[in-house]
Formats: structure tokens, sequence, C-alpha cells
């Protein structure tokens, strides 16, 4: 079982500045997983309860020279401590930066380009009989070398690598209608506030392009409704006789056609999905998947300076629906 | 759970307010902990917000109509209602966004006599919130304020300074002793518990610091620290920005008076010609008023 790789200065700018602090808010632990074309980072997958994340990238967005092999269809699989995990990245570019300064400043000074590697490895650790396997990063400093080595949980077996393909698999599975969040941070900060006031949101999403969110306690009722979003897949056309009704009213109009969907999720892992918004995606999208089952958000990320899907980056959550009797 | 069907008419105040944030700041003064029941008691001049602890300490919010950009009062008499203040205050801040002029309806009763709120200000998006109330329970102790005497016992303080100063205070803890004397003039809280800390305002030092002062005798009372705590342990930062004075009053009986003036005025353009008083738009301003009784016992309470 080995992997070895470069990190491109685009891969160190996105893990580093943008996809692990919104990760980690997802969860301390995660697995990664290598494949011989994909990175991903996922969240509760193997374990039922809590948000799913699923972060993939292109060997090519984060990586240069990607070495992996394994017996097992060059698959490898771990579990990580993403705090752990970005405070060496971090500090290892610190290292890095140094150096590639110094290096530019000297014409010719040196000619070995400095890169920082990355790399699976097992290692004694002090006071220790057993060898631990670590994710290890190495880069040059101005004088000085510098590793980074951070512990992993031993790989996945066989059978485990497959079960979290499978469900990976599952997990690829798009809504049939998804609205366009309007502004993240105003719902960021909406949601934020709505958290003291419930622990359980309802979120209806109709194929008009309305989102309407409410927590609703013996004490209180607090809802927001945003309508005429963009919709992606399958939409109708809003009937016009609904304008003057309440939020509630209309939403609940909307379900009795069959033209919306509503959902229990818990606020605070509402809240956590939106905190993705740290990894700087250009739009975000809501749906709640057939027979709803979950809530999925999946953040778009376009090629820099264009319009396009960067077909290299993706991220997509799926919020556990709550029992309705639960709330 | 509809809201749609309620005929204006029926309504006993549809008002429209357009700066929450400084209503949201005004109510937050009061809230010195987690779970407080506040009655609102609507009237043709306003809404006045009342707490009360323990028979010790009661604080009160008046929002004049003048704060509302639309304020329609249709009701016989007062009515008076109970909510969960951190419900209240918790659920208004939610319709606040920052750097947005967040402008929200209020209306009660619902159908099922609650507390309406909704936001107004966009076609495309709506908050709203049904706040459920319930009916007040008897006010527990007169808080009727009467003047000490002919002249009144009061001073005038910046709010910041107030603020600190009680703050100190709470290494001593348990109580403390106010005293106001006429020669020097001068105010002096004094804590004693574990050890002892006095501080002085002195009026001829600092007359930035003590903007007024009125005592003709020397009167001293003790009060329970954690009473005097709350009376500044929330005062909004806009406050202390505005460099706002406080209002104390001592009254029969050694009652104190705590005064503070928010500022619920719409976030105005930046100024620089006016000074940091604050006084573009004078009327709107929320008044908060705490009343505290001093603690009472054989060689205490004496004006002398």
């Amino acid at each position: 079982m080995k992997f070895k790789a470069f990190l491109t200065d685009n891969g160190v700018n996105l893990l580093d500045k943008r996809f692990l602090p919104a990760l980690d808010k997802m969860g301390k632990i995660c697995h990664l997983y290598l494949t011989r074309d994909h990175i991903y980072f996922l969240h509760n997958l193997l374990n039922g309860d809590g948000i799913q994340s699923i972060a993939q990238f292109r060997k090519e967005a984060l990586f240069d020279e990607y070495r992996i092999s394994s017996q097992n269809d060059d698959r490898i699989s771990f579990a990580i401590d993403l705090s752990l995990l970005h405070r060496a990245l971090h500090s290892i570019i610190s290292i890095y930066t140094e150096f590639s300064a110094t290096d530019n400043g000297v014409p010719g000074g040196n000619n070995a380009p400095n890169r920082i590697q990355i790399k699976l490895v097992k290692k004694l650790p002090p006071h220790s009989q057993q060898p631990m396997p670590f994710l290890t990063f190495e880069t040059k400093g101005y004088k000085s070398a510098v590793i980074q080595d951070v512990p992993i949980s031993k790989p996945l077996s066989r059978s485990d690598v497959l079960e979290l393909q499978a469900a990976l698999d599952m997990a690829q599975d798009l809504p049939q209608t998804l609205i366009q969040v309007p502004d993240m941070h105003q719902l960021q900060n909406f949601v934020d506030k709505m958290k003291n006031v419930g622990d359980v949101l309802n979120v209806s999403i109709s194929k008009y392009g309305d989102l309407h969110l409410q927590v609703s306690t013996t004490l209180i009722t607090l809802g927001a409704e945003f309508r005429k979003l963009s919709v992606v897949g399958e939409q109708a056309e809003s009937p016009t006789d609904d304008q003057n009704l309440s939020a509630q009213s209309r939403t609940r109009i909307t379900l009795q056609r069959g033209d919306a969907m509503t959902v229990l999720v818990s606020v605070k892992h509402f809240f956590r999905s939106l905190q993705c918004h740290q990894a700087k995606p250009d739009c975000a999208f809501y749906g709640i998947a057939q027979q709803g089952a979950c809530l999925t958000v999946v953040f778009q990320f376009f090629i820099p300076g264009t319009h396009q899907t960067d077909k290299a980056i993706s991220l997509h959550c799926r919020l556990p629906v709550l029992d309705p009797g639960s709330s | 759970m509809s809201s749609s069907a309620i005929e204006p008419e029926s309504s006993d105040l549809v008002c429209q307010l357009d700066n929450v944030q400084g209503v949201v700041d005004a109510l937050t003064s009061v809230r010195w902990k987690k779970q407080q029941d506040a009655v609102l008691e609507l009237s043709e001049h306003g809404i006045v917000l009342i707490v009360e602890e323990t028979a010790c300490l009661q604080a009160k919010v008046y929002l004049q109509r003048e704060l509302f950009v639309r304020y329609e009062y249709s009701a016989e008499g007062r009515p008076r209602f109970g909510v969960s203040l951190g419900l209240f205050v918790d659920c208004l801040n939610t319709f606040s966004v920052q750097g947005h002029s967040s402008a929200i309806e209020i209306r009660y009763p619902g159908p099922d006599m609650q507390l309406l709120l909704k936001s107004v200000d966009s076609s495309d998006s709506c908050t709203y919130a049904e706040i459920r109330t319930r009916i007040p329970d008897t006010i527990s102790w007169d808080y009727n304020f009467e003047p000490a005497g002919s002249t009144p016992l009061s001073f005038t303080v910046k709010s910041a300074a107030l603020k600190e100063a009680i703050d100190d205070l709470e290494w001593p803890g348990s109580s403390i002793h106010l005293i106001l004397q006429p020669t020097p003039p001068s105010v002096t809280f004094r804590g004693e518990g574990h050890g002892d800390l006095q501080i002085d305002f002195m009026y001829h030092v600092n007359t930035d610091l003590l903007a007024a002062f009125h005592c003709d005798r020397q009167v001293s009372h003790r009060y329970k620290y954690k009473f005097l705590r709350a009376t500044t342990s929330n005062i909004p930062s806009s406050v202390i920005r505005d460099n706002r004075g406080s209002k104390l009053t001592i009254g029969r009986g050694g009652m104190l008076k705590v005064q503070h003036l928010v500022s619920v005025a719409k976030p105005a353009m930046p100024q620089p010609h006016i000074d940091s008083a604050g006084y573009q738009q004078p009327s709107r301003i929320a008044y908060i008023e705490f009343f505290v009784k001093p603690e009472v016992d054989e060689d205490d309470a004496n004006d002398t």
C-alpha cells in the first residue's frame, strides 16, 4: 500500500484556505479516501447518524505526480483528524512560503523547485514498539527541512473500503428539484439566530422555487419564506392566486397540490451545512431527496473567471431527516 | 396555523418599526438572566415592557409611539399580556439583518391571542413569527417611586463609568453601600465582603464623568450587588459608543431608580459635523428604568 504525491499551489490554497476549515465544521474526524483519479473527504458515510458530507477532488485539482497503489484496486482509505491535518498543513505552508520567497529573491540561487510532498508512512512513534500509520508532509525551509506527521487510523480493510464505495455511490443521487440559495451569508445569519428559538427545522421546497423554513415550538412559531428562487430540475409555474396568502397557507396548499416536499431536520445540522460557505462555493442549492429521505445541499464551484462548473471539485451534504414525532 | 385570515380591524395594535436592532438592544438591557417573564402593556402612547425579580427589582422599557414608523392603536383600556423575554428578544433578533434596514410589522392579538411579527421590506422573502402570549401575573409589589423629600436626590453619570464601577464591585460582592453627600459633592459606592472596595465620583473633580448632581443632605442605602449589577450588565454597546449618561435617583425609603437612554434611531448616514452626543432624531430614544429596593435592616435606611 503506497501513496505519494506533491501538493500543487492551487491544492494548498484549496485545502488550507477553503476546504479544511469548512470540513472541520462538519466534524473533527473524516475518512480520507484515495482512488486512482480522485480524492474524497467523507463524513459519516459508514455510520448512520449525523450529516453526510462528500467533498470530491480530481487528483489534478490538488496534486502533481500522484502515485497510488494498493492490493485493493489502488484504493486506500483511513480516518483522519481534520484539525490536526489542517494544523500540520498550515505549519508546513509557512515554512514552504518562507523558502519560496527567498528562492525568488535570489535569481539562479536555487535550481531545485521547492515543493510540498505528501505520503503515507509507517513509523515507530516515541515510546512505542508498534509502528503506526501517518500521513506525512515534507518540505524544505530556508535552512531546514520540515516533516509533519499526522497520525491516521489503520487503513480500512478491503470490505470496509467496498462498503465506503457503496455508500458513496448511494450518496450521489440528486433530488429531482433543487433551488438556489439567494444569499448564503444572510441565510446563515438568520439560521444562526433561529438556533436560539428551537431545535427542529421544517424545510419545504417547491417546484415554483419557494424555500420555506420554520421552527415551531409550543411557545413560538418562527419562519422565513424565500420566493422565486432559481430552480434546477423538475419545476412548475407558480399559480397566480396564491400571492396574497401567508407563507404558511401557501406552503400548505402547495404541499396538497403535490408541488412541494417538506422534511424536518435539526437546526444545528442545517446551520452546519451553511458553514460549508467557508469553502467559498459560487452557488448553493437545496433539495429534498425522493420520499423525503434526506435534505441535500449541493455546492457548485466555477472555473475561476467563468460561469462554468469546475468539474474537478464537488461538495455536497446530506442532512438526516427527523421523525415527525420527535418535534 | 394560518395568519392570513386576520381582519385588520380586529387588532388592538398594528405598528411598524424600521430599526429592529435598536429595540433588540433596548430589550436586551433588561435581560439579566436566561428565563425571564415579561409583561407587555399597550397604550396609545406606546409599548411598555416590564420585568421583575423577587419583588426587589423591576425594570421597564418604554417604546413610545414616536419610535414606530406607523402606530395604529384601537384598543379600549390598556391590553396587557405576558411573554418570555428571552424568546421575544431572540425572535426579534432574527429580523435584524446586518447592513439591511429591516422593517417589521408587529400586530396584537392574533387569532389565538398571539403576538404576530412579520418583515415588510421585500416581496420575495418574508420572515414571520407568532409568539404565544399568556395572561400576566398581577404585579407582586408596588414600585411607585416617590421623591425622598422636597429636593431630589439624584446624579447623572456616564453610563460607561457606571458600568465599570459596578463591574469592579463584583469582587467584594454581596451588598453595596451607595452614599450621596453634599460636601464635598460626591457619590460613593462601597462594597464590603471579601475585602473592601470604595469607588468615589467627585462632582467638582470631574464634571465630565458626573454631569449633574443634586443632593442637600447625606444619604446612605445598601443594595444587593446582584440587583445593582442587573441594571448595567447588559447595557447595549450603542449607549457606550454614543457616550450617553445614566441618571440615578434615590426615592422614598431608599428605592433606587436607574435610567438609561438607548437610541432606536434608524442607522443614519455618517454625519461628521454632528458630534458624538447623537442628537439627531432626538425623539428616537427608548427609555429604560430600573427600580431597585434597598436592603433593609434595623440600623439601615436612615436618611441623616
